[in-house]
């Protein structure tokens, strides 16, 4: 129901109407902006220490995982840092890390397309790779083949 | 009614205002299928709108069209979609980017249609229907959101959760479960059922699948997959009504090299992990996508840890390698990650026994030795698990050194590495599913790449395809004809001599496989000749299909082959005053002289290490980022998922700060440097998960004059479980050995 909602409020022209008064304030913060950003100036103002502004990254897209059939989070878009820096502390058994980025790939940085990952990486100066996507490919599947019939019966020789 | 419904979408899509209002929503979510099913036409002009946003489909899947003019068009949600004729509804859904809630349904397997969780509503349909079961038709018109759709859903669960118990809390898939998942949009906060839940005695699959077979809905995506992927009858459904249950009819486990699958398609937790019960949260882990090195095939897994320990391993979609499925050596092995790693770098005292020195120490011990030795008696042995960094690295390292005697473990002592093809399978994994006769000469897939043997068993099934075996006496899970056991039986074939020569030439894309324990072969040039000559009688290689394969064992060979690792002389190893093993722990080191000087680079203590004078402890492919080759020529990448263990370093940084001290440096000190000089030597390693097919056929090689012997093709792996330093290692390899070996 949320999507025909949707689908009205998009077609109505008093949406219409609206998105368009709304497009000059967007355009400021879009593509001719005043400033341009170059690749790295973001990470180097972010006060991120230098080395962490020298790494190596993964951009991928998650694959579905195997026992969910459910396609919600399917497609998205990741950053993997790599970040093995870990330890078992001594005191406690708990899991210490070196590295700052240890947990911001897998829980903090999602993407809806590949362009805004590679965005992002450039942005901070990042040397980047882009993993290819694997997707699912439909075959004609069909009830009927369960009763089609598949030869004779098999003899044992 | 009609007139109120209509009334009712002017409002809709004039007043903003009014929808707003709480009453509406009300009004909204009567049930309208009766009144548009009464006047088809305005509802289906109402539904067609203009400009609809664009639609992906789910999880971006592609679209098979064998028969580009049979596309239909059918409407879901209103959203006009073209399929290929004969998709099912629920395809056509997935096409157009709704996904429909299923419980039986798998991609994957045959089509069951007894969940009933895919229901939705069809026009001019007088109830439901199940759409995963149901073909679309030109023009139907679908609709996977309605009030009636919902309901019937919610029908379908609240039958299903009667009987389910409320495990979640205890329960391994809590978190990763598909009926925890639908039933928050489709299940009802309380029952309406009173009786007593029923209970169901667990079954002993074996080691790795554990049940709890109370939580079981009867999908029966696992009997399924038993017969049909797995190619073992084992599971079936006893039973009727309440009393329905999946057992194995007899006390007896699942013998199945794939039957770790079964835990990733039961839909609840009725099947899982018996290795990994009660041992994390799915939410606590990482996963790292990397691929598989054990065999030759390079599944994609993705490697679950927990802070600084691998806690599983599950598959990931990979359409041209192993679709959705791993075997059970690739799923179960990680427990070998932990045992028996080398932690320090260790130096044999006279007294025989290990002790710990410093990288320092070692290094410099190493340097000292290779030095005073003749460069010709100097050997490296690239293992099983090498990555193309670690492998290219050693052989510049020898190469400085002045020696060229370097080969990897698996290839023989005269591997061909000048035709690519000869050593890949030029059909590709996914090629052979166009295969219709299959030449399996010497190699028995099923233990070899259990995936490549699960798509010869997909392809016999679907085609009816021959298949025809050179080698010992095998088990296979699909028909098959054993036509001999030593070479001599490829002469007769060649020769058209044979009863099955008539069924490769009448065979429109025959598929020949040689395994790669022909390699180790004394007349491996005459049996490769052989199969070429068959190759040739029967058109196996044509400039639209090419048949001559060749099905490696171990995820380093193709690579090692790529990079040009050819030893010098095949008695290097009798005569070799210094080896460097790089992981090699299945070379033969008996005829090694006494006074050798062996160098151990590996992260097992594993047979290597018997005879070893220095260890050098290297991290596992889960631990570093590495090339690997697949045996069709695919080159892909592993990821580090977890820490090193101890004080071990990456192997190609331990090869690189060893020339700095023996004093011939390496020109690489990154990752990024070393990959382009592999550039230059095999620049096919750095085009990742994509194939890269071979230029040249091997018709272009010389003339053989060997003949081929009587000697039988022997088996090239003993144990399916058992084939490396890490599976080695691990305690669930070995019950497995125990217990599902026949």
């Amino acid at each position: 129901m949320a999507s025909s909602l949707r689908r009205i409020a998009t077609h109505s022209p008093q949406a219409a109407a609206w998105r368009s008064s709304l497009t000059p304030i967007c355009r400021q913060f879009a593509s001719d902006a005043l400033v341009e950003i170059k690749p790295g100036e973001i990470g180097m103002v972010s006060g991120i220490p230098d080395e962490h502004l020298r790494r190596r990254v993964v951009i991928f897209s998650p694959a579905r995982t195997a026992s969910q059939q459910g396609s919600g989070k399917v497609g998205k878009w990741k950053i993997n840092f790599m970040s093995t820096q870990k330890w078992e502390n001594p005191l406690m058994g708990w899991t210490s890390t070196g590295d700052p980025y240890a947990n911001v790939g897998d829980s903090a940085l999602c993407f809806e397309s590949e362009e805004a990952a590679k965005a992002f990486a450039e942005k901070h100066g990042w040397e980047y790779t882009v993993k290819k996507r694997h997707t699912p490919l439909l075959k004609i599947k069909s009830y009927a083949d369960n009763f089609k019939w598949k030869g004779p019966p098999k003899t044992a020789e | 009614m009609g007139l109120g419904l209509l009334a009712s979408r002017t409002l809709r899509s004039s007043s903003r205002i009014f929808h707003n209002n709480g009453p509406t929503t009300h009004f909204l979510r009567t049930i309208t299928s009766t009144p548009d099913l009464n006047n088809a036409d305005a509802s289906a002009s109402a539904v067609q709108q203009p400009d609809l946003p664009p639609r992906n489909p789910v999880g971006g899947a592609r679209v098979h069209f064998p028969n580009p003019e049979d596309a239909i068009e059918v409407f879901v949600d209103g959203y006009p979609v073209k399929i290929p004729k004969g998709m099912t509804v629920l395809q056509a859904c997935e096409v157009a980017g709704v996904d429909i809630p299923r419980f039986c349904y798998h991609s994957r397997l045959s089509i069951a249609g007894n969940c009933r969780m895919c229901l939705v509503e069809v026009e001019k349909s007088p109830k439901p229907v199940a759409s995963c079961a149901m073909p679309a038709l030109p023009g139907m018109k679908i609709k996977t959101d309605t009030p009636i759709a919902k309901k019937a859903r919610e029908g379908v669960m609240e039958f299903l959760l009667m009987n389910h118990p409320l495990d979640c809390p205890i329960c391994d898939q809590g978190g990763e479960c598909d009926l925890q998942d639908q039933s928050m949009a489709f299940g009802s906060d309380r029952g309406r059922f009173t009786e007593m839940k029923r209970s169901v005695v667990d079954k002993n699959l074996g080691p790795l699948v554990k049940t709890v077979m109370t939580r079981c809905i009867q999908c029966t995506r696992c009997v399924r997959f038993a017969s049909e992927v797995a190619g073992v009858e084992d599971l079936g459904m006893l039973g009727r009504g309440s009393g329905e249950e999946i057992g194995t009819y007899v006390e007896k486990l699942m013998t199945s090299e794939l039957s770790g699958n079964v835990i990733d398609i039961c839909p609840v937790g009725a099947l899982t992990s018996k290795p990994f019960a009660f041992k994390a949260r799915n939410w606590e882990l990482k996963g790292t996508e990397s691929i598989d090195v054990t065999d030759a095939v390079g599944s994609n897994i993705r490697i679950d840890s927990r802070g600084p320990e691998v806690m599983r391993v599950v598959p990931r979609l990979n359409e041209d390698i192993n679709e959705e499925w791993i075997s059970d050596k690739t799923r179960f092995f990680y427990d070998g990650l932990k045992r028996q790693r080398l932690n320090d770098p260790m130096l044999r005292g006279p007294d025989g026994r290990f002790k710990a020195v410093t990288w320092r120490d070692a290094l410099a011990i190493v340097a000292e030795v290779m030095h005073q030795i003749k460069p010709e008696e100097i050997v490296g042995v690239a293992g099983k698990l090498s990555d193309a960094e670690s492998m290219m690295a050693l052989k510049d390292l020898l190469n400085k050194m002045g020696s060229n005697n370097i080969f990897c473990e698996g290839n023989g002592m005269h591997p061909n590495a000048d035709l690519r093809s000869g050593y890949i399978m030029n059909t590709g994994i996914s090629g052979l599913e166009k295969a219709d006769a299959f030449l399996l000469v010497g190699t028995q897939p099923r233990v070899e790449a259990a995936m490549v043997n699960a798509r010869i068993r997909k392809t016999v099934k679907a085609t009816n395809a021959k298949v025809g075996y050179v080698g010992p006496a095998a088990d296979f899970n699909y028909d098959h004809r054993h036509l001999g056991t030593d070479p001599k039986t490829l002469v007769e074939i060649a020769e058209g001599r044979h009863p099955f020569s008539s069924a490769l030439k009448n065979a429109k894309n025959p598929v020949i496989i040689v395994g790669a324990g022909v390699f180790e072969r004394e007349d491996k040039d005459a049996v490769f000749a052989a199969v070429e000559t068959i190759g040739k009688n029967n058109n196996v290689v044509r400039p639209d299909w090419n048949g001559l394969n060749v099905l490696l064992l171990n995820g380093a060979q193709a690579a090692a082959l790529d990079l040009g690792l050819v030893p010098e002389s095949d008695k290097c190893i009798e005569s070799a005053k210094f080896v460097y093993l790089m992981g090699a722990d299945d070379v033969s080191l008996d005829k090694l002289p006494d006074d050798a000087f062996v160098v151990y680079q590996g992260h097992h203590g594993d047979r290597g290490v018997y005879r070893a004078n220095v260890i050098l402890p290297a991290s596992a492919f889960t631990e570093k980022e590495g090339i690997y080759e697949n045996t069709e020529g695919c080159a892909q990448i592993t990821l580090p998922a977890v820490p090193t263990v101890g004080d071990a370093r990456d192997d190609w940084k331990i090869i690189r700060a060893l020339s700095e001290v023996a004093g011939v440096g390496l020109p690489y000190d990154s990752l990024g440097a070393i990959r382009s000089r592999i550039r230059t030597v095999a620049p096919n390693l750095l085009e990742l998960d994509e194939r890269q097919p071979a230029t040249f056929s091997t018709s272009l090689r010389p003339e053989v004059s060997q003949k081929v012997s009587e000697t039988p093709f022997t088996p090239a792996v003993e144990n399916f479980y058992m084939t490396d330093a890490i599976t080695r290692a691990s305690k669930i390899m070995a019950q497995c050995s125990a217990l599902l070996r026949k």
